[in-house]
């Protein structure tokens, strides 16, 4: 897609569907995230509403923080796989793949090699966002070797420890000893050390974290896509609860996920120093585009004064 | 229905806070007005978690989110 390809003409308008011309009009579409980012969530139109996600799902609130974080939506492809995330994922206003069972990361080294085929004078981001289980159990190989590859796109990791799709069975990334509703004697097995074998395998910028903070958060998916675009596979592992296989009451949620930021999910951020010098880059510029639009904006105010 | 979360807008206006439509997990529902400087809820979207409550409340210490009945379905 891109942004020509999104807006209608303005003769057409009156005969499309309010909520698209709704998204156009007051969506992130060709915004900057001054003026349609994470910071002001609930003073635009967001790309994905009415998901069918649980009450209080802290991973519902994580996609929704991805697609506000998107630094270029309209050139944007996302793919995913069976699991509670993609219900959300796909029905927001970005293209969406579905994967077959775990094969998210194949799909995305073939349609990111494409798209540089296709469009060598253009961005395009293509990230793969995807269940613990679907990245790290069923997904597993694909998933390492798109890495190992160096494949050039972003994986990002919603990591609730457990299948929450299916009525709760232990996945590779559930902790020790963790009681659920299909291992009822406990899981027997450590929790399986994601960013290290990302960083073994290749991936330039590996960050673990649980968004709490939305300004980390953001930060830290929007850097993962700029390097993505320009050095290699980055990797987010980030802790989205599930409030239902492990019994936390809905308004609870945003105090578990604090609470994990000190245990399980230490913050931990991984670079290269190529994908270092991509990000000092990136966000002096973007820094210097910020301050000129308001001296601009200051500017144009002081003359109609 | 169930409990939804309302806004007091008289008190909400009170604080220069935009926080909770921040860490709402369902999109375009918690909304921001920036005229009145409140937030606002859709209650046809709010599925009832109560996390709005919980910034309010429990972080921020200001009360202005309360989970009540809608009216709705009259007539």
């Amino acid at each position: 897609m891109s942004l020509k390809y999104i807006t209608p003409a303005e003769r057409f308008k009156k005969y499309l569907p309010k909520d698209y011309v709704e998204l156009v009009d007051y969506g992130p579409f060709g915004k900057t995230q001054d003026q349609a980012g994470p910071g002001n969530m609930g003073q635009f139109k967001e790309l994905v509403e009415e998901h069918p996600m649980c009450s209080g799902c802290w991973m519902a609130y994580y996609i929704r923080l991805i697609f506000a974080s998107l630094p270029c939506p309209e050139e944007t492809v996302t793919l995913g796989t069976a699991g509670c995330g993609r219900l959300a994922i796909s029905q927001a206003a970005v293209p969406f793949v579905y994967g077959n069972y775990g094969d998210q990361n194949a799909m995305a080294s073939g349609l990111s090699r494409a798209f540089r085929l296709r469009f060598p004078d253009k961005t395009k981001d293509v990230i793969t966002i995807a269940g613990d289980g679907g990245t790290m159990d069923i997904g597993f190989s694909m998933t390492m070797h798109s890495w190992i590859r160096g494949e050039r796109f972003t994986t990002i990791m919603l990591d609730n420890e457990v299948y929450g799709n299916t009525g709760g069975q232990e996945s590779g990334m559930s902790p020790k000893g963790a009681v659920l509703k299909m291992a009822p004697f406990g899981k027997n097995f450590e929790k399986m050390p994601a960013t290290g074998l990302a960083i073994a395998a290749g991936c330039v910028y590996v960050v673990r974290m649980s968004p709490t903070n939305i300004k980390k958060a953001a930060k830290v998916i929007r850097r993962a896509i700029f390097v993505a675009r320009e050095v290699g596979p980055t990797f987010i592992q980030a802790y989205t609860s599930c409030n239902i296989e492990y019994s936390i009451p809905t308004e609870e949620v945003f105090a578990d996920a604090k609470a994990q930021e000190k245990d399980r999910f230490q913050f931990e951020e991984f670079m290269t120093d190529e994908a270092k010098a991509v990000i000092e880059r990136v966000e002096a510029e973007e820094k210097a585009a910020s301050k000129a639009r308001k001296a601009a904006s200051k500017a144009a105010a002081a003359e109609v004064n | 229905m169930y409990y939804v979360a309302k806004v007091d807008s008289n008190m909400c206006a009170e604080y220069k806070c935009n926080t909770c439509t921040l860490y709402c997990p369902e999109a375009n529902t918690l909304m921001f007005d920036k005229a009145g400087n409140t937030s606002w809820v859709d209650i046809d979207r709010c599925k009832g978690c109560a996390l709005c409550v919980y910034v309010c409340t429990d972080m921020l210490n200001r009360d202005c989110i309360t989970m009540e009945m809608p009216n709705v379905g009259e007539g």
